[in-house]
């Protein structure tokens, strides 16, 4: 018997028959009706240390199946004893892989595997486990079996709880199928719970973002950092000439003319970004692919080629949204408007905290108000691109007030103004160096968001543009990009030996590149506190959640998409 | 919330392929220390995953596996005496080749 895939939400869409609800999925519906649409409708999915527990209890029971009899050779004598059945009913609209059938004396168990010890609740399990296992009973009726009472097996405790199917549990059950169904229908996805206990424990919970979107839609209560985990899969840059890269276990390894130079943890990984002639090993991309991390391919220059990321993200209704909107002239005129207004707010702010020029800088800060004034009061993409590039010029023009002058060995950072495709002196080609590493960045972030990178509201789509990566990292181009530059300059990580010049053109060296995407990614892991949520997050995490922010405002949930600024 | 912590592995496996096998999984969690010790840094669900993992792999009634809980990575300065190569609990960050 073929398994049902484990997320399916959608039927055969060669017939017309009625989409079936897995019975898991009732179980989530009980607990939080969003939790049950995000998983089920969106396709999200996340682990936390109880779905691998659960994963685990359940794993033992899979592999071993026993013979379920028809219902009419249930006999009296004979004891069933079947494991990993899976039933489904159209009339019920239901299918469920069920753990372990027993059955003695004409009647049928269904047992049901659980992580964890028995809770001490005076029902012996919590609705939605009881719920499940009812819904499986009445499977087993529909195929004309007897089922009175069920089993919630306990691995934690190694505890059996006996569960009565009695005519309220039944009624709880069909409710809640029905109940799923139409909410499936309806396309709406339910709001947050409000302040609940269950949020901390849910492992969407980085995904639904109750608290941060009950804030947004109005609500008063505080918001716990539940979303802010901490990195703990952190990206592997490599830009070694002619390095190779294989799998050997639960590890890569990076080696150089047979010698290996670097093992890495396949666990602790975000995300791979090879530059230049590096290659990998057939067998290690589809275990970079099945693990869900995305690998980004650049030139030995940074110049972002393309990424590889399996068979993507599947929440349709999330890319479905940003294409319509990206329809229409107003709103993409209303997100320009807001994407370009915090990244002047984020210049002027990181003028004032870096100015290192003797004279006062008021005068200089004062001037980014009419800029703003202008960008707000914008009619169209061109005005608005306007009011940006005269913003940028003045910004660019006071540069060098952030920049110390002159590093420890008496090199001197000289930069008058942007300039790129090729960039003329070391700043500029550390900048264009950082932007290339912020597109990346957001590219990534974006699509394992579900986003689709290259339709864009700000950026119209042009060959091979990830317009919605430009458009999002307007805000931070300040805050990550050009404050790493600054930071690596004035902190020496980057010196004058690290440039190469050749006819006019300023790159830097291989040496020079790897101190730099240091400095970015450990900016990157700095901690800041949002203006809106209160919590301290870090830039990295700061990124999905501003993503995940945005996706929300596009699905209609929150009315703005509140854009980063910092003070 | 999810915070990592730092861990000692030790384990005590009666079968050479199973501990080769035990150690090639620890080898995807932390860093190998001696002979049947390793040193890991985890978060809840890297540490479910791990526990799964040698849980599948040692026989339960030849096999011993321990997992020491040292605290939170970032905040805990374990008080490791080591005589000869020194132990330095496992930092976190980007990797750049
Ligand atoms: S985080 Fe809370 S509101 Fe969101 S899906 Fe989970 S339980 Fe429901």
């Amino acid at each position: 018997m073929d398994e049902p895939p484990r997320h399916s939400a959608v039927a055969d869409s060669s017939t017309s028959e009625p989409i079936l609800v897995p019975a898991r999925i009732v179980n989530e519906f009980v607990y939080c009706p969003r939790l049950a649409y995000l998983e089920w409708v969106q396709q999200e999915w996340a682990d936390s240390s109880d779905t691998v527990e659960g994963r685990h209890a359940h794993r033992r029971i899979e592999q071993a199946r026993g013979d379920l009899p028809p219902p009419l050779a249930v006999s009296d004598e004979e004891k069933i004893h079947a494991r990993s059945v899976t039933l489904s009913s159209q009339r019920l609209g239901l299918i469920a892989t069920i753990d372990l059938i027993e059955g003695e004396g004409g009647m049928v168990t269904p047992v049901d595997y659980k992580r964890g010890k028995r809770p001490h609740v005076a029902q012996g399990a919590y609705d939605p486990e009881r719920v499940q296992l009812c819904a499986q009973a009445l499977l087993l009726e529909e195929h004309g079996y007897t089922c009175t009472e069920g089993v919630i097996y306990y691995a934690g405790s190694r505890e059996r709880v006996r569960v009565q199917f009695d005519d309220a549990l039944r009624e709880l059950t069909r409710n809640a199928v029905a109940g799923l169904r139409a909410l499936a229908e309806s396309g709406q996805i339910p709001p947050p719970l409000e302040d609940s206990p269950k949020c901390p424990r849910c492992s969407l919970v980085g995904i639904c973002l109750p608290d941060e979107v009950n804030l947004l839609r109005g609500s008063n209560a505080e918001v716990r950092p539940l979303a802010v985990a901490h990195d703990h899969a952190l990206p592997l840059y490599i830009q070694s000439h002619n390095a190779k890269v294989r799998k050997n276990g639960e590890l890569l390894e990076i080696y150089e003319e047979d010698e290996t130079v670097h093992t890495v943890r396949l666990g602790d990984l975000s995300q791979v970004v090879l530059m230049g002639n590096v290659s990998l090993t057939a067998p290690t991309l589809h275990e970079l692919m099945a693990r869900g991390i995305p690998v980004s391919w650049h030139s030995y220059g940074g110049w972002f080629l393309g990424h590889t990321i399996g068979t993507g993200h599947k929440n349709v209704e999330l890319r479905t949204a940003q294409y319509r909107a990206s329809f229409d002239p107003a709103t993409c005129l209303r997100l320009a408007k807001g994407f370009v207004s915090a990244k002047i707010r984020n210049q002027r702010t990181l003028l004032r905290r870096n100015w290192k020029r003797a004279d006062d800088p008021e005068g200089v800060l004062n001037l980014f108000e009419s800029d703003l004034r202008r960008a707000l009061a914008a009619e169209s993409l061109e005005s608005l691109l306007g009011a940006e590039g005269q913003a940028a010029a003045r910004y660019f023009a006071n540069f060098s007030a952030m920049l110390r002058q002159e590093d420890r060995a008496g090199w001197h950072f000289d930069f008058q103004k942007r300039n790129r495709r090729p960039p003329t002196d070391p700043v500029n080609a550390l900048l264009s160096f950082a932007y290339t590493l912020l597109v990346r960045t957001w590219t990534v972030t974006l699509s394992s968001v579900g986003f689709d990178p290259y339709r864009g509201f700000y950026h119209q789509p042009r060959y091979g543009r990830p317009a919605l990566a430009l458009d999002m990292m307007e805000p931070f181009r300040p805050l990550l990009a050009d404050s790493s530059v600054i930071q690596a300059i004035n902190n020496g990580e980057v010196r004058g030996s690290d440039f190469i010049r050749r006819a006019g053109a300023v790159s830097l060296t291989n040496e020079g590149r790897k101190s730099f995407i240091a400095a970015f990614e450990r900016r990157l892991g700095q901690e800041v506190t949002h203006p809106v949520f209160g919590y301290r997050v870090s830039y990295r995490r700061l990124l999905e959640l501003q993503a995940r922010l945005f996706a929300r405002y596009l699905l209609g949930e929150i009315p703005e998409y509140p854009n980063f600024t910092t003070r | 919330m999810n915070e990592e912590h730092l861990y000692i592995v030790c384990y005590d496996i009666r079968d050479p392929r199973r501990w080769r096998r035990v150690f090639r999984k620890l080898c995807g969690y932390g860093e190998w220390l001696q002979l049947s010790v390793f040193q890991c840094r985890l978060n809840r669900v890297r540490r479910a995953e791990l526990s799964a993992a040698l849980d599948s792999l040692i026989h339960h009634d030849a096999d011993h596996v321990i997992i020491l809980d040292l605290g939170p990575a970032d905040k805990v300065s374990p008080k490791i005496s080591s005589l000869g190569k020194p132990v330095e609990p496992i930092q976190r960050k980007p990797i750049v080749i």
